[in-house]
């Protein structure tokens, strides 16, 4: 069986139902090739943060746009819980003033809102943190979002613009003519279109090599935890104050989901990079249920008396400078979008701008040069 | 806090847990068995606090826990198993905390649950599966209602007669999907040994009022309880005609289930290698005939975690398994090679008996179908058919699919109580087999466990506290 469409995406997570959703909206016949369900990859692990704090300085104006982009989206289809919550990074030590600071005036020349606050102006905010914390940064412009609820919503307006869904479908290889895509091979039969999007996150690599693109992401095991449904309790996402360190520095994040469970995870060593790990899904570490309960604890004592639910893991997809891949690769007609880096959720909806632009022939509203697939050779070349 | 090592830990006090502690500690090995009961003896010998032993069938179990004490298993009652980490560590928490146990191998014998199917009305109060029915009976001699109907398939359905009528509340309807009466006399004829008990059952049936084959409960009907039932005859082939359904008055209790579903969420967790087969209660652990042996090294499964078979085969299951454990780790007596062989025979015709029995009366192909738009299906996140029927038409599939979309399996439960009808509901829609549309993969925690007892069960040996 082959079929034909104008443009193929494969993946369907956040990343490939906004592409899709995208291309869709330009008119285009889009098909999504999913290998598993929608969401059910990294994009349905996430927790989902959509904000600007403590981010990235040269992606500070795409970061903007994707926020006033997933607002603009909730109003159009107010189905995926967006909350525009607030963010509050902890401090837990005098010496990381410096770091935070450093943040807040980076962000406040761009425009942005952050503030540094002493304990009872954040217990104002979050009033059940009560744990010894010596500061919090305050980013009011954050939200979050249901994950699973969000891909959904990106899928539905992708099919209201005649896209088509095919769940079960794990892409195999891409198939090329003359140095351009025609179509990819998958354990359904031969998908033809002149457009591939992948946007497979730890899985784009593989996809891609098989027409002798060679992309440097690795997959990076994400976890996290779940108590029971409770009272409201939790009013923002609470993070911890990003220290110097890049990539495999010390992470958390704590929020409570409209189903009234609190999710939180918190990785102190950086995460488990797990070569080949991405197909077999393995259980959370223990190191790693200890130090997230712990961080939940100490700064919030009186959810001691609730009950751990259940744990998730998935593999995000890493890039050597931790942003994504996003344009185009190799033959003509192949593009890609992946590298996640564990924030994927925000980045998506301007990544599928790139996308979407790119093919049209457009200039996207902010700089994608730091995107492009191939920068890494070009960088080592050099 | 508890650190426990052992030689072999077995998860699960019931036939199938008691019957491989004994025959492990017999052979020479230390023993600890783990359950989550106030006292061992599982659904099936389960012990009544407060009367004692006080039918064949309890004290039956209390000679077990007796054998099991006696050849020197440590028994750990009242704790959950919530976690197992690479190691062999298995983490359970009871009212005191955490307790860790440090096993060389594992027996796994965690029973089975009710299966359920939804269908309008079934969250009435007054609605409840003949498995709590029965606990009911036999825990507090409280009989689940007056006016009883009890209804679903298989010999359980008379057992669980023969127990309210033991408490003097024999149910006033009998509602049974199967009606071939021949295929049993054959089953029987082929094991004899069975046609005593067999008789007694009957007799348990019989004794209702009101028996009805070939009929299926459609939906509950109340006020603010269950008051009337609408049932409908169904066929051989699993189809139900609602045309023909007609209303029962008078009901202030209905006991309705689907036999039972193997609980696999340790030994899913522990990779064991799984199977579906509906006429088995659907996923089971494969565990080899001839050892009890998974996929998984070390790991042991026996009883109805291995596919639904009754209490004959969880007896002999957990002794092979008990036995096969030890002399895996060199505990071996000369006659023990003798013994595992009389079980390995006594156990495939016990076994060919049970999943006989369990093909002769499945749970109808449709039963999942007479829920409709609005009927809830997973009862701890409030989730429709009419959602999970949404999602599926809207792109996605299967049970992870509906699970991300909608919800259903995500709560208190993780889908333990809805699963068997979210795959048959994905399947009938998705139009494939209920085996494609898979199940939610058990994760960390197991069950619910109180985020203090996961900081102390999770701290690295010998270390304090970080902060």
């Amino acid at each position: 069986m082959v079929t034909r469409a104008d443009a193929i995406v494969v993946g369907a997570g956040v990343v490939g139902a906004a592409v899709a959703a995208a291309l869709a909206a330009d008119g285009r016949r889009v098909t999504v090739l999913e290998q598993g369900v929608p969401g059910g990859a990294v994009s349905g692990a996430s927790l989902a943060c959509i904000g600007t704090h403590m981010m990235d300085e040269e992606e500070l104006p795409l970061l903007a746009w994707c926020c006033d982009a997933w607002s603009a989206l909730s109003e159009k289809a107010p189905r995926f819980e967006y909350s525009r919550s607030g963010q509050l990074r902890f401090l837990k030590h005098d010496g990381e003033r410096r770091s935070a600071e450093t943040w807040i005036g980076i962000e406040r020349a761009a425009g942005l809102s952050p503030e540094l606050l002493e304990p009872e102006a954040v217990r104002r905010i979050e009033p059940e943190l009560t744990g010894p914390i010596v500061a919090a940064t305050w980013s009011p412009n954050s939200a979050t979002v249901n994950p699973f609820l969000a891909v959904r919503t990106l899928i539905d307006a992708a099919r209201a613009d005649g896209a088509t869904i095919v769940a079960g479908a794990a892409a195999t290889r891409l198939v090329t003519s003359g140095g351009a895509i025609t179509g990819v091979e998958t354990a359904l039969g031969r998908f033809e279109a002149p457009l591939v999007v992948i946007a497979g996150g730890p899985w784009t690599q593989t996809l891609a090599a098989t027409a002798g693109v060679d992309l440097p992401i690795v997959p990076r095991k994400a976890q996290c935890l779940a108590t029971v449904a409770t009272r409201p309790v939790i009013r923002t996402v609470v993070g911890a104050c990003k220290a110097e360190g890049g990539v495999d520095a010390g992470y958390t994040q704590i929020q409570q989901a409209a189903s009234g469970q609190v999710l939180f995870n918190t990785v102190l060593e950086g995460g488990v990079t797990a070569a080949g790990g991405r197909d077999a899904v393995p259980e959370v570490d223990r190191a790693f249920v200890h130090d997230s309960v712990d961080t939940l604890l100490f700064l919030f004592p009186r959810l001691a008396a609730l009950d751990l639910l259940r744990s998730w893991v998935r593999y995000e997809a890493v890039t050597p400078d931790d942003r994504f891949l996003t344009g185009a690769a190799g033959p003509d007609g192949l593009f890609i979008a992946a590298g996640d880096g564990g924030t994927g959720f925000v980045r998506s909806l301007g990544m599928a701008r790139i996308i979407a632009d790119r093919i049209a022939g457009r200039q996207p509203p902010f700089r994608d040069d730091i995107y492009r697939p191939d920068r890494f050779a070009e960088r080592a070349a050099a | 806090m508890r650190r426990i090592e052992t030689d072999i830990l077995v998860v699960g006090g019931g036939p199938a847990g008691l019957s491989a502690a004994t025959s492990a500690a017999g052979a020479g090995a230390r023993v600890d068995l783990v359950d989550a009961g106030a006292a061992p003896g599982g659904q099936y010998w389960m012990q009544d606090p407060v009367a004692g032993a006080t039918t064949t069938q309890s004290a039956e179990g209390s000679a077990a826990i007796a054998a099991a004490r006696a050849a020197g298993v440590a028994i750990h009652s009242g704790a959950e198993v919530w976690a197992a980490f690479p190691g062999g560590e298995i983490m359970a928490h009871d009212a005191e905390g955490p307790v860790v146990f440090q096993a060389r191998s594992i027996v796994v014998a965690s029973g089975a649950q009710d299966r359920v199917y939804p269908f309008p009305g079934w969250t009435l109060p007054g609605v409840m599966t003949p498995g709590a029915g029965q606990r009911l009976a036999k825990l507090g001699k409280t009989a689940p209602g007056k006016r009883i109907a009890l209804a679903g398939n298989g010999p359980f359905l008379y057992a669980v007669a023969a127990t309210l009528a033991s408490i003097d509340a024999t149910p006033k309807l009998l509602l049974e999907s199967g009606k071939a009466r021949a295929p049993m006399l054959g089953l029987l004829a082929r094991h004899p040994a069975r046609i005593a008990e067999a008789v007694s059952l009957l007799a348990a049936a019989r004794a209702v009022p009101n028996w009805r084959r070939g009929h299926v409960v459609t939906e509950a009907l109340g006020e603010d309880r269950v008051e009337a039932i609408r049932i409908a005859p169904v066929d051989d082939a699993g189809t139900v005609d609602t045309a023909r359904s007609e209303r029962i008055d008078g009901i202030d209790a209905l006991l309705v289930g689907w036999g039972f579903r193997p609980m696999i969420e340790l030994t899913a967790l522990l990779r064991c290698r799984h199977a579906y087969d509906r006429a088995l209660g659907g996923w089971y652990c494969v565990a080899s005939p001839a050892t009890g042996l998974t996929s998984v090294e070390g790991v042991y499964a026996a009883g109805e975690v291995t596919g639904i078979a009754g209490s004959r085969p969880a007896r002999l299951s957990g002794a092979l398994a008990g036995l096969s454990a030890a002399a895996g780790l060199g505990f071996a007596s000369p006659g023990n090679e003798e013994r595992r062989k009389r079980l390995v025979r006594a156990l495939a015709s016990a076994r060919s008996f049970g999943h006989e029995l369990g093909r002769l009366a499945p749970p109808p192909a449709g039963i999942a179908d007479l829920a409709n738009d609005d009927t809830i299906v997973c009862r701890c996140e409030n989730v429709t058919r009419g959602e999970i029927a949404a999602a599926l038409a809207e792109g996605t599939r299967a049970v992870a699919g509906a699970k991300m979309w909608t919800r259903a399996g995500m709560g208190r439960c993780q889908g333990r109580v809805c699963g068997s009808a979210v795959a048959e509901i994905a399947a009938s829609l998705g139009g494939t087999e209920i085996a494609a549309a898979g199940f939610n993969p058990p994760r960390i925690p197991l069950r619910p466990v109180p985020l203090p007892a996961v900081l102390e069960a999770t701290r690295a040996a010998g270390t304090g506290e970080t902060h």
